[in-house]
């Protein structure tokens, strides 16, 4: 397990119009490792991201909750509609309590 | 065997209606039938120079438009510098020799239902029936800013034509300096040889370990795994440490957009990578002529049937090569040679009212990784039992071992240049 | 080397727990809906018909609903049929999700079926699932 966690990519426009529907993508580079893989004889320690909380102007939009079945360096796509400029943040929590966050601004175009 | 009707009515009549049913039992080998074959690579050309040696009785016709044949195969050698471009261009005498009628033109147009090919120097071409192997379109615009003009400047030397892609980027690599990071963007499945940027990644470490120690290569891709991926990587870290960086399509590998003026990479999380020597490799479907002809579904290749690899969308045409979907076998030039013979002989049978032969493909992907380094992959392939899909045949393959094994991957760079040969003179007699 | 106590655990465990049997995946469903019954239908799931890397497959789960106030989706939830364990991910929807679509990439052990359960605000819940098959050789090994 690393010392930390690492930084989140994420990729959403800058801007956008009253009304408009946007789509966002992220990206955590994580091994997600269950615990259950072999390698080299030896099991792998489990080391699993918990899940993904976005939230638009303090108000959650998605909450993610990770089970064995994710895939290493989860990666999510979803859409918003965009009313008014809004903040973004995102947050990556894992099994031994650490956190990795991203921010992100649409204004109104 | 007398025959009480013309030739062509007699093909016509009853293939026609059911091409894939023994049709009454009248043709015989006498038979003389037009057999055209578009396109002269490893499809094609296979199946020009075995129809002829197979089944004599054909007539057979192959449009191809270039005289002269680069081959992919080995052209990542030519960017090492270990071949020269010549030792991998082929002609086409030997297969006029071998008593292929061999038309340089462009095959314009298709029409199916009157077995009839457009030529665009004018002519007309009717067929009995119709290999048709033209290989691949690069999707120019699939990654914005990667159109034609833009692969003058970052080559994608994957459809070599007559060689110019592959020497352009020869060239920018030995014009590079000293301690020049050198990317290439690799595209998602399926596309043309699986294996084929992972050797090109090797030949070009070679090349600059040799002549420009200080650079780097930095391999941007839209995958998470690929061909021999263990093999390679060792191999890298053995021979070239340092040196190269893979970066996955879950790391944000994957390119969606290049700047050629400025020679950058842009890559789906907004990373921009400014490179020395820029190879883009872009996502491909079928070549136009097949598109075009309607014999491609919504995935951009053309779907064939498991046994004959006729067109499952137009009748008479048999699509062998990249352009097809193979199921689980690679777009490899193996494969099109092993599945090119098969729609021959599946061909010839229905022409003479019979059943396709049982099936069984083959396939061996060589790279060369280093000097004296070679390593490879193996497949057998047949259709499955209800004839729907083509499935591995089970436990008949697999890769060359893995670990230090020196004398092993010194033979398996001479097999890989034995097979070489041997291939080209199976297409070019 | 000794193996630590929770791996040798693990170990002892690993031939029950090496597929998630039909009574884990009930389990594992009803610990999201509860005594709910799902309807079959009303989600749309996009996956490659075989996945080429079972690491890495590409899901999209799009469930039809307008997202508005008087219906929408709370929740989404991701099994696998034939996984060592048969949970993927649960997501919660809010309401400025302007359509019920999640894009994710998941693990298949091997060939098997993806379960999509959706519940509604009204309490209703939905259920798809789709084939996924997991390539071996061709030219990527």
């Amino acid at each position: 397990m690393s010392a930390n966690l690492s930084t989140p990519r994420i990729r959403a426009p800058r801007s956008a119009r009253a009304g408009e529907v946007v789509e966002i993508r992220t990206l955590m580079e994580h091994p997600m490792e269950t615990g259950l893989r072999h390698e080299g004889g030896r099991i792998v320690p489990r080391d699993m991201l918990t899940g993904m909380r976005v939230r638009m102007n303090g108000e959650d939009v998605l909450e993610a909750k990770f089970r064995n079945g994710t895939a290493a360096n989860p990666f999510h796509v979803f859409f918003l509609r965009i009313e008014r400029a809004s903040d973004l943040e995102f947050t990556w929590t894992d099994e031994a309590g650490r956190v990795a966050r991203a921010t992100h601004r649409i204004s109104l175009a | 065997m007398t025959h009480l009707l013309p030739r062509r009515a007699l093909l016509a009549a009853p293939l026609l209606a059911a091409p894939l049913l023994a049709a009454p039992g009248t043709l015989r080998a006498q038979t003389q039938a037009r057999l055209l074959v578009i396109g002269g690579g490893f499809g094609g050309a296979t199946a020009a120079n075995f129809a002829r040696r197979n089944h004599p009785w054909l007539d057979v016709t192959l449009v191809e438009p270039k005289r002269h044949f680069v081959t992919c195969p080995y052209g990542n050698l030519v960017l090492a510098g270990t071949r020269q471009i010549g030792q991998i261009t082929h002609g086409y005498d030997g297969l006029r020799a071998r008593g292929v009628r061999v038309v340089h033109d462009w095959a314009s147009g298709i029409d199916a239902a009157a077995r009839r090919v457009r030529l665009a120097g004018g002519e007309t071409l009717t067929y009995d029936r119709l290999i048709l192997s033209p290989g691949i379109a690069l999707r120019w615009g699939a990654i914005e800013g990667y159109d034609e003009a833009a692969s003058e400047i970052m080559p994608h030397g994957w459809v070599p034509g007559e060689g110019a892609q592959t020497l352009l980027l020869r060239r920018q690599l030995e014009e590079m300096p000293d301690g020049g990071v050198v990317g290439l963007a690799i595209p998602a499945n399926p596309f043309r040889c699986p294996p084929g940027p992972y050797e090109r990644i090797s030949m070009i470490a070679s090349y600059l370990k040799r002549h420009k120690p200080r650079s780097k290569i930095l391999a941007l891709d839209a995958k998470e795994a690929f061909s021999k991926q263990g093999l390679f990587q060792d191999a890298w870290a053995q021979l070239y440490p340092g040196m190269i960086e893979w970066v996955p399509g879950n790391r944000d590998g994957r390119v969606t957009r290049v700047d050629a003026r400025e020679r950058v990479l842009e890559t789906e999380f907004g990373t921009r990578h400014r490179v020395a020597v820029a190879n883009v490799i872009p996502p491909q479907s079928a070549a136009r002529i097949a598109i075009e002809a309607g014999l491609t579904d919504q995935s951009g290749w053309a779907p064939v049937n498991p046994r004959s690899f006729e067109s499952r969308l137009a009748p008479g045409i048999h699509v062998v090569g990249d352009a097809n979907i193979p199921g689980p076998m690679p777009k490899s030039g193996y494969v099109a040679n092993s599945t090119a013979k098969q729609a021959v002989a599946s061909a010839a049978a229905l022409l003479r009212g019979e059943t396709p032969p049982e099936a069984v493909y083959f396939n061996t992907c060589y790279s060369h990784v280093g000097e004296d380094y070679g390593i490879s992959i193996v497949g057998v392939f047949r259709p499955n039992a209800e004839g729907t899909a083509i499935a591995e045949v089970p436990n008949s393959g697999g890769v060359s071992p893995r670990g230090n094994l020196p004398e092993n991957r010194r033979l398996e760079a001479l097999h890989a240049d034995a097979w070489y040969d041997s291939i080209t003179k199976d297409m070019f007699a | 080397m000794s193996l630590s106590r929770r791996a040798a655990l693990s170990l002892a465990l690993l031939p029950f727990a090496a597929l998630a049997s039909e009574d884990a995946l009930n389990a594992a469903i009803r610990a999201e809906i509860g005594a709910a019954t799902p309807q079959e239908g009303g989600i749309t799931l996009r996956v490659p018909p075989v996945a080429e890397n079972g690491g890495q497959v590409p899901v999209t789960v799009l469930v039809d609903s307008p997202q508005n106030a008087t219906r929408h989706v709370t929740a989404i939830h991701l099994f696998a049929t034939r996984n060592p364990t048969p949970g993927i991910a649960s997501f919660k929807l809010g309401p400025a999700l302007a359509r019920a679509e999640i894009q994710t990439r998941i693990r298949m052990a091997e060939n098997q079926m993806l379960v999509v359960v959706a519940q509604m605000n009204d309490g209703s819940v939905h259920r798809a699932s789709a084939e996924i098959r997991v390539a071996t050789g061709g030219c990527l090994t």
